[in-house]
């Protein structure tokens, strides 16, 4: 095979593989973008309502809640995805639609034999005035605190919560995504952290060394989100221009029915039906 | 002891122990991913994803890769060449543009890709209007890996004895004819390992493409539709979805796979093509 051969071969090959440039059928198309958190879930509904349309297209990126935010209020996407409330400052001009709820709570390790937490104890903690379980009447172990990311919204709803400010946290780890912090707990028997109840108690029915912590006297567990009645919770929030598009409203209303309650449920989160 | 003997015997030892730590730490990230990934049926490969990636298979997301890194490679390759053998022209007359230029693209080089990334994003997908498409993602990894695959490509060409140069002039052959029949040929296998090492970088970037080819699972049904890639897939899976490790590892394993598959058939056919024209 000649040199020449071998190019001509290799374009050849390479126009093959091209896919047709064919335009599709699909002429209503959707984008969201937004938190992380919640894009994985929204993907899978929209999954479900493509099948159900077949005209529809939705394409869903990340990139964090306050991006979703930024880009549902510039228009630049047609739903933005937020895993917190929005601030005042950021409710002009737009809408928020509660897609599904999500509680907070404070994950330990199996072995650890602490079983609750008052929000006095958690802000001792995290204002590094308690550092060892003893304190807590557990063993005599030094904790390892581990704090979420600045800017997650976890780590906002944790510290306005605890009516602590951001830079007061002393911590000796910090973790960004779920995954991360729940490999670092379950690596550690003396570690603390604050993580989404419905992946903590997805982990534990698959088995996974953590135990939430009762907070405030009120077991974390997806049923106290659901009847409101565990103090730390978020809302998981679609946000859309106040004045809805056609085809927007089509897919916002069926991502707030019941049609979708068991892809939530299925993501480890909380409906609010 | 002898201190010759000493320095000649530590010295062997020293160069053993790195090769073998380099082996080994190959060898435990293999092992590794392989052992948490478990023996899986080749349907992970061929059926749709289901569950957001935590069941069902990988198929949409191994086309979007291969397309992405397709469109990188169909644009790269011509300019790589191109620009090489210009520096190379450069480079023998040693001007100060030549050494410029040379410095800009090992600093581009060096460049993390998260810049390219963003880069990306407020070029193609932005200003071109391209959006979140399989396109920006290739286009932006095309400008990511050129710097490297450049001054490789580059190195191989001034790697050929300069008398090929004033033989080809002796001969009155033109400098296309020089190109394509002398110096392409006796370069070759340093140009597939460029091209190789530049393809291996693309197809493992995460960064550059969760900016401009985007997050999409669906099944991508032209260039300017946003598609996930295998990279961005596992760190999804790994730190976002409960549950989703085990398809993580399965990723994993399937892209390395890819890389291993692509680097040995790309080398052996390379190799084997330019022995053929070289006897020719």
């Amino acid at each position: 095979m000649s040199i020449k051969t071998f190019l001509f071969t290799f374009v050849v090959t390479l126009c093959c593989l091209l896919p047709s440039q064919e335009a599709n059928a699909a002429d209503k198309r959707l984008s969201l973008s937004g938190s992380s958190t919640i894009a994985p879930l929204i993907s899978e509904i929209a999954r479900r309502f493509e099948a159900e349309h077949k005209d529809f297209r939705i394409d869903v990126q990340t990139g964090g809640s306050s991006r979703g935010i930024a880009d549902a209020r510039r228009g630049l996407s047609d739903i933005g995805m937020s895993s917190r409330a929005l601030h005042d400052e950021e409710k002009a001009g737009v809408k928020t639609h509660i897609l599904a709820m999500d509680g907070i709570a404070f994950v330990v390790h199996a072995k650890n034999p602490i079983k609750n937490l008052s929000a006095a104890q958690a802000r001792q903690i995290y204002t590094g005035q308690i550092s060892n379980w003893k304190q807590l009447g557990g063993e005599d172990a030094e904790m390892t605190i581990i704090d979420r990311a600045k800017g997650r919204s976890e780590q906002e709803l944790m510290t306005k919560f605890l009516g602590i400010k951001s830079p007061e946290v002393k911590a000796n780890l910090t973790c960004g995504e779920n995954q991360q912090c729940l490999k670092l707990v379950t690596g550690n028997a003396h570690a603390i952290t604050y993580l989404s109840v419905g992946t903590s108690e997805y982990e534990v029915n698959r088995g996974t060394p953590i135990r939430l912590l009762d907070f405030e006297g009120i077991p974390a567990s997806v049923a106290t989100v659901k009847d409101q009645s565990f103090p730390l919770v978020r809302p998981l929030v679609l946000i859309t221009p106040e004045r809805l598009p056609e085809e927007v409203e089509e897919f916002l209303n069926y991502s707030l029915s019941n049609k979708v309650d068991d892809l939530i449920k299925g993501q480890a989160f909380v409906s609010t039906h | 002891m002898d201190r010759y003997v000493f320095r000649e015997g530590s010295f062997t030892v020293i160069t053993w122990l790195s090769g073998i730590a380099v082996f080994a730490i190959f060898a435990l990230l293999v092992f590794d991913v392989f052992y948490h990934s478990g023996l899986f049926s080749l349907e992970f490969l061929f059926s749709d994803v289901k569950g957001a990636g935590r069941e069902g298979g990988i198929l949409p997301v191994i086309i979007s890769t291969s397309l992405i890194v397709l469109t990188c490679s169909v644009v790269s390759l011509p300019i790589a060449l191109g620009s090489a053998y210009f520096l190379f022209y450069f480079s023998r007359q040693n001007t100060r543009i030549s050494a410029l230029l040379r410095v800009s693209l090992d600093v581009l080089a060096s460049t993390p890709s998260i810049v390219f990334g963003l880069f990306g994003s407020a070029f193609f997908c932005l200003y071109l209007d391209l959006g979140f498409s399989i396109l920006s993602g290739g286009l932006t990894l095309a400008c990511m890996i050129l710097p490297a695959v450049i001054r490789m490509c580059e190195e191989g060409l001034s790697a050929t004895p300069e008398e090929y140069g004033l033989q080809a002039a002796a001969l009155g052959m033109s400098k296309t004819a020089l190109f394509f029949h002398v110096l392409l040929p006796a370069a070759l296998p340093t140009l597939s390992a460029a091209v190789l090492l530049g393809i291996g970088r693309a197809l493992s970037e995460t960064a550059a493409l969760l900016f401009t080819s985007g997050y999409v699972l669906r099944m991508p049904e032209s260039l300017m539709d946003s598609g996930r890639s295998l990279s961005i897939h596992i760190y999804d899976l790994a730190m976002n979805i409960p549950g989703g490790d085990q398809n993580a590892y399965r990723t994993a394993a399937v892209l390395l796979g890819m890389l291993f598959v692509i680097n040995s058939v790309a080398l052996a056919s390379m190799n084997f093509c330019a022995g053929r024209v070289i006897r020719k």
